[in-house]
């Protein structure tokens, strides 16, 4: 009795917040408020309307990893949501979001789908590629993930100068203390798929990279597409002018941490190039 | 049930990071802000305590800009309408983006300028450096310089301040007896002159037109550092434009430079293939004039050695026609009569076989007294019929006469029933 008390309580309060939805605010304080109070049932809608795109699109299974993936761009959609549109007052916020997310659904790829993504490892090298293409911390993180290389290493193999350096070591350290883990919150790994992915690691150190690089390709690949567009693979030579010459100093940092092939193109340009051995192989680390 | 748990775990999770939000928290002081166009990463804006500028300009429409931290948190942004411009504030604190959108059909630009809050310090400084630059003549290209002036003027004006204040306070203290009581100062006011009233007023009014002048001038300079802030903002967007442009020019360059020997020498290959080609045809073309003038010379002579055998045989031929003539000349005179009356008749042949399809048709008139049937006698008589009459005149239609027509007509005027005859009516 008290259950479907509380149940017909729950349901009077959505319709209440929904139809408070639907009416305009005028500014962005009102914005704010209306929306804040409104955030699960945002999350529960944009994530719906994932699952509709996918289940349309022939990519849907049902299971906890495409619940989690759902949830994941519902929450990636609200949030962008509660930046922008803001901005858009006087609105009706309901109508807004769900034309934000009928437009980024409209997008050709609009997320990284790969069935082989949505596995713990899957997901592992996932976020953290998605979280490289909007954070310069994870993006930096990326080369330690990769290849295990520490601020030093990554100075020396991108060929970066003084103040450029002094960035990566803040990256570092802000990566370690938080973004690591914020990442891993977001793509919904547990502490035990964590201990399992590192257990993993050590005891089938090769299969398991293997199997990395299969995966992490396929990340980079979409993801790369976020760089600026004049940002394309490179030859050797020409990535050589570019660190002899010691300009485009974002190409580099942003390109050769998305692309293992460019990587391997580039090994050895950098001011560790006196001391360059054998190309780089991908070796995975999950812990920061 | 354990997995139903972990999605609810998760989804709880989420909404308590994005319920969350501290947006600016995350970021440093001096850390750039990342400047994301349509989602795609174009720049970033180092703001510390000066101002900065982005500017981009693309052939795409900007739909959305997004300002995120180095650790990725998105602290602001706005959507682009699909014409036309739209503005956004982004407060970090007490600092600020500007952002300005502009989408034409030509494509989309933004500016993102960040603004880092004013100190008590920088407001005052700014204020008098205003001052300053309106009474010193501005070069907006000595920006350096006029930075250290602003400076060095500042740090003066405050320390005489400072000293004024000291010494203003030292008097009061040294000499209290001179401090009137409010009620002393308007018993002064009543007892003071004229005079001296007019003067308080006059130095008052001074005093109100130099604080006019101060406003003005204040608000010329800000006018003029706004101009200065616009100009750098050009300078800077011009400087990476520049700057791209010479990574593409390296970038083509080096395009260039891998495939030379395939661009260089296309266009030499191309000329000599050429000429070889041409050589040979104009080979060709000679070796076929050769040939063809070769057989010309060869029937050439062929014709003159038939010719020499015709003029021999045309000798030979004159003379057996030369004793013939000898033997009977009587023969040769009758053979040219027969030859002659030939050639005269073949001309009435002709002109019979071209005209004898069609009627030859003539007019003719009677003489009086002439009757119908004497008339149709003479119609029979020449295998014809009787045409149209008109005025007097007959029509008569014939078959072609083996004469011409001139002659014909003479001879009929010649016939006693014929008054006039003619080809026309």
């Amino acid at each position: 009795m008290q259950n479907t008390l509380r149940k017909s309580h729950i349901i009077a309060d959505r319709t209440a917040t929904v139809s408070r939805l639907e009416e305009v605010v005028a500014t962005s304080d009102e914005f704010d408020q209306v929306v804040a109070q409104a955030l699960p049932i945002l999350l529960d809608r944009a994530a719906g309307y994932t699952k509709r795109f996918l289940r349309e699109t022939g990519q849907w299974n049902d299971d906890i990893e495409h619940e989690k993936f759902a949830l994941r761009w519902g929450s990636e959609y609200l949030e962008r949501f509660l930046v922008c549109g803001r901005t858009e007052v006087p609105c009706r916020p309901l109508f807004l979001f769900d034309s934000l997310v009928a437009k980024q659904h409209s997008r050709p790829e609009p997320f990284c789908y790969h069935p082989d993504l949505l596995k713990p490892l899957g997901r592992f090298l996932d976020g953290l590629v998605a979280r490289a293409v909007v954070s310069r911390d994870a993006l930096i993180a990326l080369y330690h993930h990769s290849y295990g290389w520490g601020a030093g290493d990554v100075i020396a193999v991108t060929g970066l100068n003084g103040l450029e350096s002094q960035r990566i070591y803040k990256n570092f350290r802000r990566w370690r203390e938080s973004g690591w883990q914020r990442t891993m919150d977001e793509i919904g790994l547990t502490k035990m798929e964590l201990a399992e992915l590192e257990n993993q690691r050590q005891r089938h150190r090769q299969r398991f990279n293997s199997e990395a690089e299969r995966l992490i390709r396929v990340a980079q690949g979409h993801y790369r597409k976020s760089e600026p567009d004049h940002y394309p693979c490179l030859s050797r030579s020409q990535w050589g002018e570019m660190f002899s010459q010691g300009y485009g100093c974002d190409y580099r940092i942003w390109h050769l941490a998305l692309c293992l092939d460019c990587m391997q193109t580039a090994w050895g340009l950098g001011s560790s190039g006196s001391s360059a051995g054998e190309k780089p192989r991908l070796e995975l680390q999950v812990r920061p | 049930m354990g997995q139903e748990e972990d999605l609810e775990l998760y989804r709880l999770q989420l909404l308590e990071s994005m319920s969350e939000r501290p947006s600016h928290s995350g970021r440093g002081l001096l850390d750039p802000i990342q400047v994301y166009v349509n989602e795609r990463r174009v720049g970033e804006l180092r703001g510390a305590e000066i101002e900065a500028t982005l500017n981009i300009h693309g052939v795409d429409h900007i739909e959305t800009v997004q300002l995120r931290t180095e650790d990725g948190r998105l602290l602001g942004g706005l959507v682009a309408p699909e014409s036309g411009f739209r503005t956004n504030r982004v407060g970090l604190s007490a600092d600020m983006v500007e952002l300005c959108v502009h989408n034409t059909v030509q494509g989309g630009s933004l500016s993102a300028v960040f603004i880092p809050a004013p100190s008590f310090w920088t407001r005052t400084r700014s204020l008098l450096a205003d001052i300053v630059d309106r009474w010193r003549s501005r070069r907006p290209d000595a920006v350096m310089a006029y930075g250290f002036r602003t400076v060095a003027f500042t740090q003066a004006l405050l320390a005489i301040a400072v000293v004024g204040l000291v010494a203003d306070r030292v008097m009061i203290w040294m000499a209290p007896e001179h401090i009137i009581a409010p009620t002393v100062q308007a018993e002064v006011l009543r007892t003071a002159s004229i005079g001296e009233i007019e003067q308080l007023a006059k130095q008052l009014r001074e005093l109100r037109s130099m604080q006019t002048k101060v406003g003005e001038a204040l608000q010329s300079q800000e006018k003029g550092m706004t101009l200065l802030h616009q100009t750098m903002a050009r300078l800077s967007s011009t400087q990476e434009s520049v700057a791209s442009s010479v990574v593409m020019v390296k970038e083509e360059m080096e395009k260039r430079q891998e495939s030379p020997e395939r661009e260089t020498d296309r266009p030499t290959q191309f000329p000599a293939g050429k000429g070889l080609v041409d050589q040979e045809q104009f080979e060709v073309a000679i070796h076929g004039l050769a040939a063809d003038n070769e057989r010309l010379s060869k029937q050439i002579a062929g014709l003159e050695e038939h010719n020499r055998m015709l003029t021999a045989k045309l000798q030979t031929a004159i003379a057996h026609v030369a004793k013939a003539v000898e033997q009977n000349p009587e023969r040769v005179v009758a053979r040219e009569a027969d030859l002659s009356r030939k050639h005269q008749l073949v001309p009435v042949a002709d002109s019979r076989q071209s005209t004898q399809g069609q009627p030859f048709l003539f007019w003719v008139t009677f003489s009086e007294g002439t009757t119908q049937e004497s008339i149709d006698q003479w119609v029979n008589g020449m295998k014809g019929h009787k045409g149209a009459q008109n005025e007097g005149w007959q029509e008569v239609q014939i078959l072609p006469p083996p004469v011409p027509p001139d002659l014909f007509l003479e001879q009929i005027r010649g016939e006693k029933i014929i008054k006039e005859a003619r080809l026309n009516h």
